[in-house]
């Protein structure tokens, strides 16, 4: 991947200060019953941004995006997706939902169906395209992730590294203005995790505004704007990737960093 | 399975095949399957001794002189039909006829059969011919039958013998092939091989008559049409599917699949006698205001841009609908409005560019108008004269009942899964109570509930046979434990499946029907067929409620012609490889589709 390497724009140098806002929360809390998941998370992420969100197991990571397209509900506070805000109201999680792709850590590909139609069922039914422009679209998106010769295959037939592009495709194929990661190479072996980080980092030049939980610590420098770390459900301390890793503020954020580096 | 060939790889990497597992030859083989330890012998040895009784047993019943199987070969017709009038028997190998085209034009239009090598085909072969000369010795047979066997097992063992040993590894031949040849052999045998001619004649006593010979014209001449059009439809299958692509193909053949059972019934059995006045006054008008008022509703339902008032009309549509049944309305009326609101509440899914809204559009119309007909013809009284309640009988009826319970079943089942599962309550509710109660009621009172108190509760000019109310009632009794599978293959797709879905932007209908009903059904293939082949065997509770189904024919009324008295067992056991052929073929299909359907599984 030359490219990468060559670009003067590498994604954590940008200036986006002046570029519009794309998600914002704003103390949102949520209960499991007694337990609460998250308390009072508030953050903003602009257009293009990439966010990566660090944090021991169990800190509330997967709830907070899983908040972002309505996986899950907040109990408390505000959320707002590109101006839209996220209430009871059908139509409003709906068009939140066409707007925000998801990629998940078990890729949750649908195995009865083939690769091309996986990426081209949403398209087809949820956006209204024609069948044939969707198969094209989806055919150059599979290019894009690196597997145009697997489209007719099951995902059953891929290898996780493959199928987790697959997902990624899928989730592109409707268009969407964000694209949330929740630990998308979690489940992969070493050798694939590079292909599906790749994939990953040049969604990431392109321009998409991107967040990120993960583990990869050496993605997390490369790519990200900012690293949000959380724990118990709170946001501790955020900042670009520079000072994130070579200068923490908090106890709880030295505690964490020198367990996982 | 072709589908199953890595296409991506193809032409860059050769695929080395796997190393074949050596076969053994057969001591080592029955060495080590049969014989491994004492146990194991012990074992085999007794199981093979029992075998050999229960076979001998059977043989002796069989062909014991006092048998009297000129009961079951003179009541064929009477087992297939009952009492179908023999000057309107035309109509009945009509009906076949359809259904043989369906079947050999759908082997080939979804490529039936498979590759046989000659190796197997031989040791197959090889092993009947052994079991024949085993059974020829057990069976107490006089001494010339006993050698005609012989030769003729020994003649199979040792064609499947060469056959085994000159055929090389690898040539094969089509599954297909081989049926064709069994058909034809059996097709050919009924005018060679002196099976004899079994009737009755009304006129003299006793009233049935054997003659030597093969046997009538009027049985062998009809099947082998049948056979020659099964054949000539899988080659009009063939040209079909090499003129269009199979995705518009296979979509009509499965129409036109659903459609044939309620059309065979109506119009080529039941003959009914359509009152034209009543059709272009009152039936042909209803129908046209449902197309066109439902078709401009649909195309303004399934744009884009209506949103949320449509989905407030639609369930406007279904409060209608549902209050018809309250006032007093024509059956028609009904049905069609509870249909227009199915469709409208289906439209968001299917919106789209104008081209798709058409589509949508005459898919109603077309739907419309099939339903119409269909209640039409059941309304309009037939034509054929039938002594008796009902113009079916024996197996015709078995298959009647079963195959209608079957399909209507079927789509009541999976829609009180999905309310049983659904999130809200009122469905929720509704279907648990409906499925309990329905589980905590013997199949039999249903049966005699709808048969005999359910056309008393039915309002004045509505008529319904006994057989329809029958089958109704089946149907929701069937439904209930359908739905059951049904939820079980619901609780299997993970929510993770929901949550892609979910994540992708589809509705809650898209989601169910694309992505979770899918998938559910597919886990659900063995209890479903198990389900379907129990729906079929317990056709045979017709009997009691004293309908003239095949087990009643067996055991109640052959036994008691003066010809045949009391010849109850021989009969029995005929009905009873009816129902094994039937049921075991439907758990052969299911093995199939599970093949199938598993593709994609790893
Ligand atoms: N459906 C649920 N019901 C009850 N508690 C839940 C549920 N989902 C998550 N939790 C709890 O909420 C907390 C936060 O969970 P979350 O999955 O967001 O953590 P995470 O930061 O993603 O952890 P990991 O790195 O292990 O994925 C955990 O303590 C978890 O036990
Ligand atoms: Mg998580």
């Amino acid at each position: 991947m030359n490219e990468i390497e060559n670009t003067e724009t590498s994604a954590s140098t940008r200036d986006l200060s002046n570029a519009p806002d794309m998600i914002v929360c704003e103390g949102v809390s949520k209960w499991y019953g007694d337990f609460q998941a998250l308390d009072d998370v508030s953050a903003t992420i602009k257009e293009q941004e990439v966010v990566v969100v660090l944090g021991p197991s169990g800190s509330g990571k997967s709830t907070w995006i899983r908040c972002i397209n309505r996986l899950e509900h907040h109990q408390e506070g505000r959320i707002e997706v590109d101006g839209i805000e996220l209430t009871n109201d059908l139509r409003n999680i709906e068009k939140v939902r066409s707007e925000v792709g998801m990629v998940f850590q078990q890729f949750n590909l649908f195995p009865h169906l083939k690769v091309l139609d996986n990426v081209t069922l949403a398209p087809i039914w949820v956006r209204k395209k024609p069948k044939a422009e969707a198969e094209e679209q989806a055919a150059a998106l599979l290019e894009r992730v690196g597997i145009p010769e697997q489209a007719d295959k099951y995902p059953g037939q891929l290898s996780g590294g493959q199928q987790q592009r697959v997902a990624i495709a899928r989730a592109l194929a409707m268009e969407p203005r964000i694209m949330l990661f929740d630990e998308p190479t979690s489940a992969l072996d070493p050798e694939m995790i590079k292909e599906v980080l790749d994939v990953m980092k040049e969604l990431a030049l392109s321009g998409m505004t991107m967040m990120v939980v993960t583990h990869e610590v050496g993605f997390a420098k490369e790519v990200a704007d900012r690293i949000i770390f959380m724990d118990d459900g709170q946001i501790v301390e955020t900042g670009t990737p520079e000072v994130f890793f070579s200068n923490p503020t908090e106890d709880r954020t030295k505690l964490f960093l020198s367990q996982i580096l | 399975m072709s589908d199953l060939n890595i296409t991506g790889v193809e032409g860059t990497v050769a695929i080395k095949p796997p190393p074949e597992t050596p076969k053994l030859p057969p001591r080592e083989w029955l060495k080590e399957n049969l014989f491994s330890n004492k146990f194991n012998t012990l074992l085999t040895l007794f199981s093979t001794a029992i075998l050999l009784m229960i076979s001998r047993g059977l043989l002796s019943f069989i062909f014991n002189p006092e048998r009297q199987w000129g009961s079951t070969a003179t009541n064929l017709r009477l087992m297939m039909t009952q009492a179908y009038p023999e000057e309107q028997y035309m109509r009945v190998w009509v009906s076949v006829a359809v259904i043989f085209t369906l079947v050999g034009a759908s082997m080939a239009i979804w490529n039936a059969g498979s590759r046989v090598t000659l190796r197997r085909l031989g040791s197959f072969l090889l092993s009947s011919g052994v079991v024949i000369n085993i059974l020829t010795l057990l069976a107490p047979f006089s001494g010339q039958a006993k050698l005609i066997w012989l030769i003729i097992g020994s003649a199979v063992a040792g064609a499947g013998g060469t056959l085994l040993r000159v055929s090389d590894k690898d040539k094969n031949i089509s599954s297909l092939t081989l049926v064709v040849a069994t058909l034809t052999a059996a097709i050919l045998s009924l005018w060679i091989v002196p099976f004899g001619h079994h009737s009755f004649v009304f006129e003299r006593t006793p009233r049935s008559m054997a003659e030597t010979g093969t046997v009538a014209l009027t049985t062998k001449l009809p099947w082998t049409i049948m056979v020659v059009i099964g054949i000539l439809a899988y080659f009009f299958g063939k040209t079909m599917t090499s003129r269009f692509p199979s995705k518009n193909l296979r979509p009509t053949i499965i129409g036109i699949w659903f459609l044939t059972p309620p059309t065979l019934l109506y119009l080529v059995l039941r003959d009914p006698d359509f009152d034209m006045g009543h059709v272009l006054n009152t039936d042909i008008p209803i129908f046209l205001i449902f197309a066109i008022a439902g078709g401009i509703l649909l195309s303004w339902l399934t744009r884009p841009t209506t949103g949320e008032i449509g989905r407030v009309c639609a369930a406007l549509v279904l409060l209608a609908g549902f209050g018809m049944f309250f006032t007093p309305m024509r059956m028609i009326i009904r049905i069609l409005m509870l249909l227009l609101a199915t469709f409208a509440l289906a439209a968001p899914t299917f919106a789209g560019d104008s081209k798709k809204q058409r589509r949508y559009v005459l898919a109603w119309i077309g739907v419309s108008g099939i339903i119409t007909w269909l209640v039409t013809a059941v309304n309009t009284p037939s034509t054929i004269e039938v002594p008796g309640d009902f113009f079916l009988g024996g197996v015709s009826l078995t298959l009647l009942v079963a195959i209608f319970t079957i399909v209507i079943s079927f789509p009541i089942g999976i829609l009180l899964a999905l309310a049983r599962t659904s999130k809200m309550p009122i469905f929720r509710i509704l279907s648990t109570w409906f499925i309990e109660f329905v589980r905590g009621i013997p199949l039999i009172t249903i049966l005699i509930f709808f048969s005999i108190m359910v056309p008393l509760f039915l309002p004045k000019g509505m008529e319904l046979s006994e057989v329809s109310a029958i089958v109704i009632g089946y149907s929701l009794f069937s439904a209930a434990y359908l739905a059951e599978n049904v939820r079980g293959g619901l609780q299997s797709v993970t929510r993770g499946q929901h949550e892609a879905a979910e994540a992708v932007g589809m509705t809650t209908s898209q989601k169910t029907f694309f992505i979770v009903l899918p998938q559910a059904l597919r886990v659900s293939i063995p209890p479903l067929v198990g389900h379907c082949i129990g729906v079929f065997k317990e056709t045979s509770l017709l009997a009691i409620i004293g309908l003239f189904d095949i087990l009643y024919i067996a055991r109640n009324v052959i036994p008691n012609q003066t010809e045949f008295l009391g010849s109850t067992r021989e009969n029995l056991l005929f009905v009873s490889l009816i129902y094994f052929f039937f049921a075991y073929q439907m758990s052969k299909a299911s093995q199939r589709l599970e093949r199938r359907v598993g593709l994609g599984e790893r």
